[in-house]
């Protein structure tokens, strides 16, 4: 069992709004470690698409992700998420859509 | 409120007839308004499960929407849903709405509007106005997940205080069943048909109904009293002392006229002239047939066995069937009952999941006998059971929507592979159950003569005749009007079906609404009809016409209507042989047609 800490910024224009949401509950959906953001002093399960939304995490906001669970897993749940982050949930400056 | 208001009238359609007074009950169901009720300690793991069946079938409905804008390949709007499947399975909802059914032994819908109301809360205070507008998506999964709550809930209309009129848009007919005369005073509503199903349970309860209302403009008037006239098809809201009056009085006579007929039940139904008739009955639920000995009915000639699909969302198993039937079977005391194969599809029971058609909502899609060909399971699961009531009474089985011989034979060909697998299986079979057919299909009717050959029995379903072949919808606002039976094209179509039943010797009934219309039994009588099949509420009301007919004079206005080309001639006609021989002049029930 291990627990990681790390901080990432929201990088796509629009925050962590419902698609970001939706890639990281997909994401996490093959993991089965212990997964939270914390933003704003808020902690929410990182699991909950509406949680996250609620979160409310414009671009360059800075948050927290806790990943708590087997070594190999929480590590490579890890990974991913940060990759996520960093590639802008595959937004690359696009929008994505916006209803 | 204002009490000094004045009265005033709002015209709709007379749905079924009678006179109430009361308060209005608003019966809507909406995100931030549905039923609250406590439920049992021991129902709280049912209504658990009952949250997540909803969940489910919204998820379904998702993925089938999904797919097709996959095929159209609009991937976007695709992408959307598939935010949405996530949503409603959001383990933050799931865990709220299941704590807060545990905690506040509330219902399902109550806890999950609660659960949303708060969600909104949260939105509506983000600082970014684009977070804010994301509550959108909430708002859409909110109501399909609603929607399929509230099609299996337990019904808010058992919560109506009593001799209220209850008000809402629709009535779905699951709600419309579990009310009582005793209970609901009357019905209005916004839209619905007079054949829809409501209309249906609402006619037979003897409830007052009125539709086509605005709806929201009695809102504004919650306070007020209303009287809801369901013959003329009125809402007089704010109704003034002398008005109030003048239908407390109307409301009396029809009470004592209704207690008249009753008591004239145990007369047999025979014409004037001593020819006899067998009168039976229409029925949706069980509970309904201590009426049917009360009014001196023959028995049931019509057993609509779709409706106890009614409180369920699932197919009930053959022997859950078994129990329902045999119950049944027993309460009719050696009197026969014709049971009608499940009709499903068309706007019929669209909530039962196991439907696999979509086209099944479609009226001329897979529906009834065509919908159980395909679904031979369930078709042969249903056989079993009325199969194996049968044996304790006299049980008859119908099957609806045919459309000819062929499609009759396929579907007999059915029972008794049935009755051979369950004669192998060692169940007693002790006879030959006599099987018949709606002539509902114009292609029926026409084909009549052939159909007649190969069944033991037909009836004929109006309701449906009349809208398959004048095309007309009887749930259209406009087309409602188009829809009538009067017209000279049914008539005559009645008539073939007589004569070829009486060419084949097998006895033919008349199970629609107009069969429970007075102003047509003479000349049903007349075209030869000796059997009738009525809503049970109807059965006073058509023996007395019956025994009011003189079957000489019925034949001879037959045979002035065959000679009828327009459907308003034929109306007049009818109007005036019905108030020259009215059973009752004093009757306030039946004045205009």
């Amino acid at each position: 069992m291990m627990k990681l800490i790390r901080k990432v910024q929201v990088k796509n224009s629009l925050g962590l709004h419902t698609r970001p949401a939706t890639v990281i509950v997909q994401l996490l959906q093959q993991s089965a470690s212990r997964v939270s953001f914390t933003y704003r002093r808020e902690t929410i399960n990182a699991r909950s698409l509406l949680s996250i939304l609620m979160l409310a995490a414009s671009k360059d906001a800075r948050l927290t992700i806790t990943v708590e669970g087997e070594d190999a897993d929480a590590q490579q749940t890890m990974s991913r998420l940060v990759d996520a982050f960093e590639n802008s949930f595959g937004e690359n400056g696009n929008y994505g859509y916006q209803c | 409120m204002d009490t000094n208001a004045k009265e005033f009238c709002v015209k709709g359609v007379p749905i079924s007839k009678g006179i109430a007074i009361g308060k209005p009950f608003f019966f809507t169901l909406t995100e931030t308004d549905c039923p609250e009720y406590t439920i049992d300690i021991e129902d709280i793991e049912k209504e658990i499960l009952r949250y997540r069946r909803a969940v489910e079938a919204s998820c379904r409905d998702v993925e089938r929407l999904q797919r097709r804008l996959e095929r159209e390949g609009v991937t976007e709007a695709a992408a959307i849903l598939e935010t949405h499947l996530h949503m409603m399975q959001d383990m933050m909802l799931t865990v709220e709405v299941e704590q807060g059914i545990r905690l506040k032994r509330n219902n399902a819908e109550s806890v999950f509007c609660y659960v949303i109301k708060k969600c909104k809360k949260k939105f509506m205070a983000l600082p970014d106005p684009f977070f804010r507008e994301r509550y959108k998506d909430i708002k859409d999964v909110a109501r399909r997940i609603l929607g399929h709550l509230c099609e299996t809930g337990v019904n808010p209309l058992a919560q109506v205080p009593a001799r209220a009129v209850v008000v809402a848009h629709e009535l779905p007919a699951s709600d419309a069943a579990e009310a009582t005369a005793a209970t609901v005073s009357a019905f209005v509503t916004a839209t619905g048909g007079a054949t829809s199903h409501a209309a249906i349970v609402a006619k037979a309860r003897g409830i007052p109904c009125v539709t086509e209302i605005d709806v929201a403009l009695m809102q504004n008037h919650r306070e007020c009293d209303v009287v809801v006239d369901g013959c003329k098809g009125e809402i007089i809201i704010n109704p003034s002392s002398s008005t109030l009056r003048k239908y407390r009085k109307i409301q009396k006579q029809l009470e004592s006229y209704f207690c008249h007929l009753t008591k004239e039940s145990r007369l047999e139904a025979e014409t004037y002239d001593g020819y006899s008739v067998s009168l039976f009955a229409n029925v949706e639920i069980s509970g309904e047939l201590d009426m049917l000995h009360q009014y001196g009915g023959k028995g049931v000639g019509l057993f609509r066995s779709e409706y106890i699909f009614l409180s369920r969302d699932h197919i009930p198993s053959e022997d859950e069937q078994f129990v329902i039937y045999k119950g049944l079977v027993e309460k009719m005391k050696g009197l026969p009952i014709v049971m009608r194969v499940f009709d499903i599809g068309g706007d019929k029971f669209s909530h039962i999941d196991e439907l696999p058609y979509e086209e099944t909502r479609n009226l001329l899609g897979c529906r009834a006998i065509r919908f159980l060909l395909k679904e031979r399971e369930i078709f042969k699961t249903q056989m079993r059971a009325i199969l194996r009531a049968a044996a304790f009474g006299d049980v008859r089985v119908m099957f609806p929507m045919v459309e000819g011989p062929g499609e009759f034979l396929d579907a007999k060909a059915v029972v008794e592979e049935t009755q051979s697998e369950l004669a192998n299986e060692g169940f007693v079979l002790d006879k030959k159950i006599p099987v018949g057919c709606m002539v509902e299909v114009p292609s029926a009717a026409i084909m009549a003569d052939a159909l007649a050959q190969e069944c033991d029995f037909l009836s004929i379903g109006t309701n449906d005749l009349v809208q398959y072949c004048l095309a007309a919808d009887r749930s259209d606002q406009v087309m409602s009007v188009t829809y009538t039976p009067s017209h000279p094209s049914i008539i005559r179509l009645i008539k073939l079906i007589i004569t070829a039943a009486a060419h084949h010797d097998i006895p033919v009934t008349v199970c629609g609404e107009m069969a429970a219309d007075p102003h047509f039994t003479p000349l049903l009588l007349g075209l030869g009809i000796r059997e009738f099949s009525v809503a049970l509420r109807y059965l006073p009301i058509v023996k007395k016409a019956i025994r009011s007919t003189s079957l000489i004079e019925a034949t001879e206005l037959a045979e002035k209507v065959m000679l009828l080309t327009k459907d308003h001639e034929i109306r007049e006609l009818l109007a005036s042989y019905y108030h020259k021989h009215a059973p009752d002049k004093e009757d306030p029930d039946f004045e205009t047609m």
